[in-house]
């Protein structure tokens, strides 16, 4: 949320400099109270992110700030709310992750008329006594409390929020029975029970939520679609989808969200009938024993289809075909669709600009297949296929298959993570100057790609992993100017001081390495890197707040600053540290996820 | 076309300036370019009465910097700390 105006950013850069600059101008009450609030929310934001704000500064904006930020920040207490507690205009608060937050600390809150959204969630010490505070809070419209030490009886609370319209409250032990008092809140438009102990008898008082639209019953023992008039999007990952009521009268007509990754299905429901199929835009299917997928060819107006980890092949081809006009996305990464497949595709999906192929066995005639027939492809994922980089022609001069990738002038994001791609396979690469992310692995690569490609100027992101590059070669790298990322995990033949010369002139870079420094001492303040479990899952589970970049809770930096490097470096190899939580559905490959 | 403006602060100050330098602000420029025939236009004089003297001099200053930076002087542009908040606060209303 930058401002427009260079001045005024650079008015909030000087303003949070240091300590000093902020005690030149924070008794300046009246100027305080005039700030227009987007000021306000913008300045308290460059402060925290500062870590220059403390209670008693934070008093000082309490009649002009209207949105309040504190997600991951562990050192939030009651002392803070004690002063957020007087922000007579405060519109929202976000305190998710926030784990000092318990039900006492809630208390100064009651008396906010004007906060309308508060999110807490995962602050585990919050139970059902803070929800008891929270009724007094009588305007809210959007409450967050998944994960939070909430039980049963502090849910059928809730029923007093009457302007409730969107409530998430996912992993918590919802029952049916709260679900019947929950009906007072009839504004509802948004309901998140994923985990919760919801059972199809509890589902069928969902069906006098008239206004619902968005609903996530992933995780329960639900096995029914139901059938709510204006639901437009539906979660239910990982259950087991037994029947479609037949006792439903006109199927969900205003359906355009399905994700039912990692479900099961009984025989009669493979056919969808439960939905009025041409209203859907995004269908995620991924992980489902799913056999016929003749079902999709009357979703004539999707968008975003996701088959990976199916029985998807070449033979179900022609129902992506022919409703392929409006594709714009489509993951059939491990399924058992080849070239043969994609030829048959291609050509008929002409807006499609997303596509993987990953883990499939594709090989290279793919390649050329996708350049001259699907124009507009931005991301392309083909790690781990049968691709070679080479093209066998009639004449038996073998010519790099990776030139006809030229012809796709909306390429940016490009992901070949593939164990036998070679120096001379890759270079045709170089002139892809629309590239901005790129993903190499492979043990065949030497110092020539890395220079080859540091010619590519639009590039951010580039991974060079597994590869037998030198110090030498580093030494003699020259990014281009916009990189920022710089992946050399599994260059075992570089060196610690190579690494960290590099790190030094470079500092704009995050170099990704085992001997890279991860404990950024020098600016405290970055966002870590997106590889914590928790920000995974946070994903998967938020993915209705696009607007929200997930941080991860401050207290890990709090952790690594107790130590020096050398006692860091010496962690390393401790058991703990090996640990890599992976989220066990669809995972995008890392490349995707550092968008 | 006149080569300059003037700009009137609260007090009552008269700053004259470059009307190069006044365009910075995309509120001062749509109320010169303005069609409308509004006074400012014709006159080349617009007044703040929200906006104070040491104030209304930093952004002056502010204008002819950022041109300066535009050519390609790299300089920094250095604000005390006080000023910070009433100067944001001018600056969002100048568009600038």
């Amino acid at each position: 949320m930058e401002m427009d105006s260079p001045l005024v950013r650079l008015c909030i850069e000087e303003a949070c400099k240091s300590g000093d600059a902020v005690e030149r101008w924070r008794l300046q009450r009246r100027s305080l109270e005039k700030l227009p609030p987007h000021l306000a929310d913008a300045l308290l934001r460059r402060l925290l992110h500062r870590r220059l704000l403390f209670p008693s500064l934070l008093e000082g904006f309490k009649h002009s700030v209207e949105n309040i930020d504190l997600r991951g920040e562990s050192s939030i207490n009651a002392e803070w709310m004690a002063y957020i507690g007087g922000f007579a205009n405060l519109l929202s608060l976000n305190l998710s992750d926030c784990q000092r937050i318990n039900s006492s600390s809630l208390w100064p809150i009651t008396g906010l008329t004007s906060l309308t959204e508060l999110d807490l969630s995962r602050c585990m010490k919050v139970t059902d006594t803070g929800i008891k505070h929270l009724q007094s809070v009588v305007n809210l419209e959007k409450l967050w409390i998944s994960q939070t030490g909430v039980t049963e009886a502090g849910i059928s609370l809730l029923a007093s929020l009457k302007k409730l319209s969107l409530l998430d409250l996912g992993g918590l032990p919802v029952t049916d029975q709260n679900l019947i008092s929950l009906r007072a809140l009839t504004k509802l438009e948004y309901l998140d029970i994923w985990g919760s102990n919801v059972t199809n008898l509890g589902a069928i008082c969902i069906l006098k939520f008239s206004n619902l639209s968005f609903l996530n019953l992933s995780w329960t023992s639900v096995t029914q679609t139901l059938n709510i008039p204006h639901l437009e999007c539906l979660h239910m990952n990982k259950c087991d989808i037994v029947s479609i009521s037949k006792t439903h009268s006109s199927p969900l007509a205003s359906l355009k969200k399905l994700v039912l990754s990692g479900a099961t299905f009984s025989a009669e429901t493979e056919s969808f009938s439960f939905t009025n199929q041409s209203s859907i835009t995004y269908l995620d299917v991924s992980n489902t024993p799913l056999r016929k997928f003749s079902f999709l060819a009357t979703m004539i107006n999707l968008e975003h289809l996701d088959l990976s980890s199916t029985a998807f092949g070449d033979d179900s081809v022609e129902f992506v075909a022919c409703v392929g006009e409006s594709l714009r996305i489509l993951n059939v990464s491990y399924t058992k669709i080849t070239s043969v497949g994609v030829g048959n595709l291609a050509g008929h999906v002409p807006q499609l600009n997303t596509l993987s192929l990953s883990q499939t066995s594709v090989d290279d005639l793919s390649i050329l297949l996708i350049s001259t027939m699907m124009p507009c492809i931005k991301t392309l994922d083909l790690s781990m296929t049968r691709i070679q980089g080479f093209m066998q022609r009639q004449t038996q001069q073998a010519e790099p298959s990776f030139a006809a990738l030229q012809s796709l002038t909306s390429l940016e994001i490009l992901s070949l993570e593939h164990a036998y791609l070679s120096d001379t396979a890759l270079s045709p690469l170089s002139s892809l100057t629309g590239l901005t992310h790129l993903s190499l692995k492979s043990t065949y690569l030497t110092d020539f790609t890395l220079h080859h490609l540091s010619s590519l100027p639009n590039l951010v992101s580039l991974g060079v992993q597994d590869a037998v590059l030198t110090d030498n070669g580093l030494e003699k790298f020259s990014p281009p100017s916009r990189l920022r990322t710089l992946d050399l995990k599994g260059c075992w033949l570089l060196s610690k001081e190579a690494i960290t010369a590099l790190c030094k002139r470079y500092p704009h870079i995050k170099v990704r390495h085992d001997f890279a420094d991860d404990s950024s001492s020098l600016e405290q303040n970055q966002l870590l890197p997106r590889s914590s479990p928790l920000e995974k899952s946070g994903r998967r589970r938020n993915n209705q707040r696009p607007e929200s970049s997930v941080a991860v809770p401050r207290n890990f930096v709090d952790q690594r600053l107790k130590y020096n490097r050398e006692e860091l470096v010496a962690l390393q190899n401790s058991p703990l540290s090996q640990l890599l939580p992976r989220e066990v559905l669809v995972s995008v490959p890392d490349i995707l996820a550092d968008l | 076309m006149r080569e300059t403006v003037k700009l009137i602060s609260m007090e009552g100050f008269e700053f004259v300036i470059d009307r190069e330098a006044a365009m910075v602000s995309h509120t001062i420029r749509s109320m010169l370019t303005s069609p409308g025939g509004f006074s400012e236009s014709k006159d080349g004089v617009v007044t703040f009465p929200d906006i104070s003297t040491p104030i209304l001099e930093k952004i002056c200053q502010y204008f002819y910097w950022s041109l300066q930076y535009s050519r390609g002087k790299e300089t920094e542009f250095h604000i005390e700390p006080e000023l910070t908040l009433e100067l944001m606060m001018a600056a969002n209303y100048l568009h600038t």
